[in-house]
């Protein structure tokens, strides 16, 4: 039986499961804010022990590449990429978004992932449900929480909003009747629903190599965007 | 210790602008020495950007722990342990080397350790030269910092003396940014420096007499100053009588404080002992006081992973593995006794 290694730290949050294709095993999650370097490398630990796995039997490591906390997702992302080289395994790269979504995609409702980009904006990205899971509409996105409020206000489609970005910007998003935002438990990106999401991905050998994993940032530096600006 | 001494560790080194990894054997013995050096991604900055830094870290950091591996002959099995950096340093870059430090450690079910970065220039000179006589008078000199340590033993030390506001290495840059030199200024400074007159333009040595702490921010007004009233003077003039300015009060210290701790040898690290006049200076000083001077190779002065690795098996005999539940402390001082 395959057992994939499943990490997401792309908000506040420290997300990580274990999954076979006996289902989910078990999750970790922890939400004390800033504190991923700390705990991620011990909630591993904790999950493998107590599901009384040896790291040498996992098959593959699934990780949130993001967007998201920029701090956390190198935490991330470098604990998988490493982790994965070492046990000479392939890594599994899903959004973080997507993560959002996927938890919700029982409804019919256009499904908005938003996750808090700081400075006023979201990261985020729009779903629908398709059988079996749910399908990106258009890109990933970086913006001002009012300039998506008001496109959602302007679309006339009832949309459910999820991520810490749609709790921070609350006010904005509650005006319109379309708009509802999911529960605070689905606020930062599943464990679960990464590890459901690899696994079939695992399945359809639809993995990368440790070296080629890379985060979406979907924001430059600020000195390298200013640097544009100022040529 | 018997069973500890010939511990194959890795080293991953990320706290700046290098992703490095090192597998040392035994403490001492390098078996690789992996550095990637982001200085040119940073240059049109003038100074390391730490955002750029952290993303590129995370980029290129599984190539240099398998290039560090390659070289070494060895795979991820026959290592004994594993270490990073966790401090001093730029937060988001340092995180990178203690996550992947820790994601070997919970693969291969080894011990972690978490290394103090001052503390493991103060180590590279062992690599070249286990036997060192102890105690010894370490001048650390880089664009971070510039301090007088009193190793009085391993793990034992005294700060003699350190910068009341600009790093040495940081007087280099600025100087240099200021005169067009591009970044990083140090070797800049030393290439034009050798064709120049030290004795050329007389800059301040600044609190030379004042115990052990060093200011350099007068120095580099001065240089400023100096560069705006004369435009047209020879830059490797400048260079080589800023030089001066710098590698004297740095000497000059250096030694009074091994004549009063009565050191048997004086040593020299960070990325400001690269420079030409600094290691000429102190071994010249050294021979004519009957001190042991060493001056490590020049990639044992910059940063590298190899010295994060062989301190690491100095504090894994003392203190034992750092817990996974550890973090990065980007304020980081050296421990010091007393
Ligand atoms: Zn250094």
């Amino acid at each position: 039986m395959a057992h994939l290694l499943c990490i997401d730290t792309s908000t506040a949050q420290v997300g990580v499961a274990v999954v076979s294709e006996a289902g989910i095993l078990g999750e970790v999650r922890l939400a004390r804010g800033r504190l991923h370097a700390e705990q991620l490398a011990p909630a591993v630990s904790y999950l493998l022990a107590e599901l009384d796995l040896s790291p040498s039997g996992l098959a593959a490591i699934a990780v949130g590449n993001g967007p998201g906390l920029f701090t956390g997702l190198r935490v991330g992302v470098t604990t998988a990429k490493v982790m994965a080289q070492a046990l000479r395994i392939p890594v599994i790269p899903v959004s973080s978004l997507d993560l959002l979504a996927y938890p919700l995609r029982h409804t019919r409702r256009l499904i908005v992932a938003a996750i808090d980009a700081r400075r006023g904006e979201i990261f985020h990205a729009s779903y629908r449900r398709v059988p079996g899971g749910i399908q990106r509409l258009g890109a990933y996105q970086v913006g001002r929480s009012s300039a998506l409020a008001a496109e959602l206000q302007a679309g006339a489609q009832e949309v459910l909003l999820v991520g810490d970005g749609a709790v921070r910007y609350a006010d904005e998003f509650n005006g319109s009747a379309l708009i509802e935002t999911a529960s605070a438990i689905h606020s930062h990106p599943s464990p679960g629903a990464l590890a459901e999401l690899a696994l079939a991905r695992y399945q359809r050998e639809e993995f990368s190599q440790p070296w080629a994993i890379e985060i979406l940032y979907l924001r430059k530096a600020d000195a390298e965007a200013n640097w544009e600006v100022g040529r | 210790m018997v069973i500890l001494r010939s511990l194959r560790i890795l080293g991953i080194e990320t706290s700046c602008d290098e992703t490095a990894a090192a597998v040392v054997e035994g403490g001492s013995m390098v078996c690789s020495s992996v550095v990637a050096s982001q200085a040119e991604r940073h240059a049109r900055f003038g100074g390391v950007v730490p955002e750029i830094a952290s993303r590129l870290h995370v980029d290129v950091i599984t190539d240099v722990i398998a290039r560090a591996l390659v070289e070494a002959g060895l795979d991820f099995p026959e290592l004994d342990a594993v270490a990073a950096t966790h401090g001093p340093g730029l937060a988001g870059a340092l995180l990178v080397g203690v996550s992947a430090a820790k994601a070997i450690a919970l693969a291969h079910g080894i011990p972690y350790i978490g290394v103090n970065h001052l503390e493991a220039h103060l180590y590279a000179a062992f690599l070249e030269e286990p036997d060192l006589v102890l105690p010894m008078v370490v001048l650390l000199a880089s664009g971070g910092h510039t301090m007088i340590v009193h190793m009085i033993d391993h793990g034992r030390y005294v700060v003699l003396g350190r910068t009341v506001d600009d790093a040495a290495g940081e007087c280099f840059d600025k100087v240099a940014r200021f005169a067009g030199l591009g970044y990083p200024g140090g070797p800049a400074i030393d290439r034009l420096a050798i064709d120049g007159d030290p004795t050329s333009i007389r800059f301040p040595r600044p609190m030379l007499d004042e115990g052990y702490d060093f200011s350099f921010s007068g120095l580099k007004t001065a240089v400023i100053n100096h560069v705006r009233n004369h435009p047209d003077d020879d830059l490797p003039d400048l260079c080589a009588s800023v030089q001066e300015a710098i590698v004297d009060t740095l000497v000059i210290k250096l030694m009074r404080a091994a004549r009063e701790v009565d050191a048997k040898a004086v040593v020299i690290g960070g990325g400001v002992a690269a420079n030409t006049a600094l290691r000429t200076r102190v071994l010249d000083e050294a021979a004519r006081a009957g001190i042991r001077a060493f001056v490590p190779a020049r990639w044992l002065c910059t940063d590298n992973a190899a010295m994060i690795a062989s301190v690491a098996w100095w504090r894994l005999h003392s203190d034992g593995p750092t817990s996974l539940a550890s973090g990065a402390y980007p304020n980081l001082r050296l421990p010091v006794v007393g």
